[in-house]
């Protein structure tokens, strides 16, 4: 694991010059996806799409199933399955968390020890529907993790719901392994954020806050553990997942039953008013990011943990497309992330 | 990047000092604002950090604010000279900036310099003189920019209108090279007057169309048979995007009305109602019926400067 805190670079990069960042074309294999909610699977077949590729979810029997085609048509059209089911027409598929997880790339490779912890929902789902909503951003799912792990647009887009930029200290650090990035962030005696002030009914002025966001690279799974004090613990999993080069979908989950009424209840339905002002700027966003151009971004000190998400994006990438698919010797997607989270803190 | 010529891009009363102005000029993709001087600007609508179009921010004292991150750049010269949260003793890098183009404004018009030479003095809207009350406007045509000009010429009638007049088709002469534009008249007959078009024996009526070489500047005139001028139109246009042209007009009534024209023109005169209407949406129908008759010489004046025709992005 590596680290880093943003206190400790300098604005600008003139080091040997990288690559334009073309995020829409990343398209990582041999992950789980979370693909749907558990409760949104039924006996009728619904679709989803990861990089453009169908996934037809059903249950059978209560036991939930992905194929490439409608499990009405699955016989006939078996003969044409991709390798990602390996001529089968099945995806591999796991029910956790309260999601279905579909296996995306070479089937022989599934692991169920690959499957990310999340140790703030229940394995067996079993959380109020209140706490899991579904939002689309107008952008790949890169651009949007990278607008998730941004630390600055928030004062200026969101400044109405999660409040402005002014804080007594401001400390961010970044950790990665070849198949995670890890942002930390503690902010000390920061203005209380109006949901928390008007729906949470926290009366101080200041609040300090932690926030943890612990991302894995190959399936856009964002975890992330904010905590604040005083006010509560908002432990959400966003998982941004690719439907293409142009749009993202994300059913979220924010675990806020241990929080009061009503904020319990509000806090869940916020990204209906974030996610509108984030697709304002990543929509235009990204149609520009489509194409290699000689004209590189600028970045500050703030960026560090978007510009550290590009370059592991981007070594996973090249690494992918040199054929190597195999998960590096530091990563273990599945390990217990509890003290990384700051949970036992 | 484009042409090296000034293009009417806005009209001035559209560029504040409060919300900047998207507009695409020419292909290019422009933020306009003010200061809190009235001096106007131009900055390429991309913010250098993450490519958000600058003019989702605001206009602050310094320049104008991105609003993705707050990143603030000066107007006149494109240099970032603010990002948020940074300590009092650090620096914005000096190489950090915004495109930022050159800006003169003139007549009602803000002009925006497209182009890497060093701009020159010849504004197009120089000539565009008004005298009294204006009539103005913008929109968006669905009509690709060298079709808007080439049909000024076969056929301004598609185009624009002015109030109790019918345009004939009947050009009076052939297109004259005059300050790089090509200026055509056609002949035109008060549609008040019972008699149709083909009956008339001298038209009691001008249209004058000037239609630029290089550029987008377009100039109408409605005059009398002795060229007395009664209505003047300057329509700046420029290359949008998927094809489609932006437009921005001012027109005026000159004074002299010459004694010729109906009643109902000078009712509608003294009602103030606009003399002319620039045309928001295009007959598709009555466009794809043009002959290409005078344009011929646009096309052939482009090919001989092997002016490059750009592509909206």
């Amino acid at each position: 694991m590596h680290t880093v805190s943003t206190n400790d670079t300098v604005a600008g990069q003139r080091s040997k010059r990288p690559s334009d960042w073309t995020p829409v074309n990343y398209d990582l294999h041999d992950t789980w996806f979370p693909v749907s909610h558990s409760r949104d699977v039924s006996s009728r077949p619904i679709r989803r799409i990861i990089h453009s590729q169908p996934y037809f979810l059903w249950r059978e029997n209560g036991i939930s199933q992905a194929a490439e085609f409608h499990p009405s048509r699955l016989a006939a059209l078996r003969h044409a399955s991709s390798a990602f089911t390996g001529g089968s027409g099945s995806y591999p598929v796991i029910e956790r968390y309260g999601y279905i997880w579909a296996w995306y790339g070479n089937p022989d490779h599934a692991d169920i020890q690959l499957l990310p912890h999340i140790p703030f929902l229940p394995l067996d789902g079993n959380i109020p529907g209140y706490t899991q909503r579904t939002v689309r951003f107008d952008a790949s799912s890169a651009l949007s993790v990278e607008n998730l792990i941004d630390l600055t647009h928030a004062d200026f887009l969101h400044a109405n719901t999660i409040g402005d930029g002014i804080s007594e200290s401001d400390v961010v650090e970044v950790e990665w392994t070849s198949e995670t990035v890890t942002r930390t962030r503690m902010v000390t005696q920061k203005s209380v954020a109006p949901v928390m002030r008007w729906v949470g009914g926290i009366r101080a002025k200041y609040q300090d806050f932690r926030a943890v966001l612990h991302i894995h690279l190959r399936s856009n799974v964002c975890i992330s553990y904010p905590r604040f004090r005083p006010g509560y613990d908002v432990p959400n999993l966003q998982p941004f997942l690719p439907v293409g080069r142009h749009r993202s979908r994300c059913d979220v989950t924010f675990n806020t039953t241990a929080a009061p009424s009503p904020f319990r209840y509000l806090m869940p339905r916020i990204n209906y008013i974030i996610q509108p002002q984030d697709n304002s700027v990543v929509r235009p966003q990204n149609q520009r990011y489509l194409d290699e151009s000689d004209r590189r971004d600028l970045h500050s000190r703030f960026d560090a943990p978007g510009t550290r998400y590009r370059y592991q994006m981007e070594q996973l990438a090249k690494r992918q497309r040199r054929g190597d698919f195999s998960y590096g010797t530091d990563a273990e997607p599945g390990r217990d992330i509890t003290t990384l989270l700051g949970m036992d803190g | 990047m484009a042409d090296n010529a000034w293009w009417a891009s806005a009209l001035s009363e559209a560029v504040n000092n409060g919300k900047p102005l998207a507009v695409v000029c020419n292909g290019e993709e422009l933020a306009l604002f003010r200061d809190r001087q009235g001096q106007a600007f131009a900055l390429e609508d991309r913010c250098p950090h993450r490519r958000v179009p600058l003019s989702l921010g605001c206009v602050v004292e310094s320049g104008i604010q991105c609003g993705y991150h707050g990143w603030t750049f000066d107007g006149a010269s494109g240099a970032c000279t603010a990002i948020p949260n940074l300590h009092a003793n650090e620096r914005v890098p000096a190489r950090y900036a915004a495109r930022a183009y050159s800006v003169a404004e003139r007549n009602g018009f803000v002009h925006v310099w497209l182009g890497e030479d060093e701009p020159n003095e010849s504004v197009p809207a120089a000539t565009y003189l008004p005298e009294g009350r204006e009539y103005t406007g913008a929109a968006t045509v669905s009509i690709q920019h060298e079709e808007y000009l080439a049909a000024m010429l076969d056929g301004p009638h598609c185009l624009i209108s002015f109030d109790a007049v019918r345009m004939t088709d009947f050009f009076l002469g052939d297109p004259c090279l005059k300050d790089n534009h090509l200026v055509l008249d056609r002949g035109a007959v008060w549609s008040t007057k019972v008699l149709p078009p083909q009956f008339v024996v001298d038209y009691p009526l001008i249209v004058r169309t000037s239609v630029p070489v290089c550029g987008g500047d377009i100039r109408v005139d409605l005059l009398t048979e002795e060229e007395t001028p009664l209505c003047t139109v300057f329509i700046a246009s420029g290359a949008n995007r998927r094809g489609t042209t932006s437009l921005c007009w001012r027109g005026f009534l000159h004074r002299s009305e010459g004694g010729v024209a109906p009643l109902r023109w000078r009712a509608a005169r003294r009602a103030q109602r606009p003399p002319f209407r620039v045309h928001s949406h295009v007959d598709g129908e009555a466009l794809a019926a043009l002959l290409v008759a005078p344009s011929r010489d646009l096309d052939r004046l482009r090919d001989q400067s092997l002016i490059p025709v750009r592509a909206a992005v």
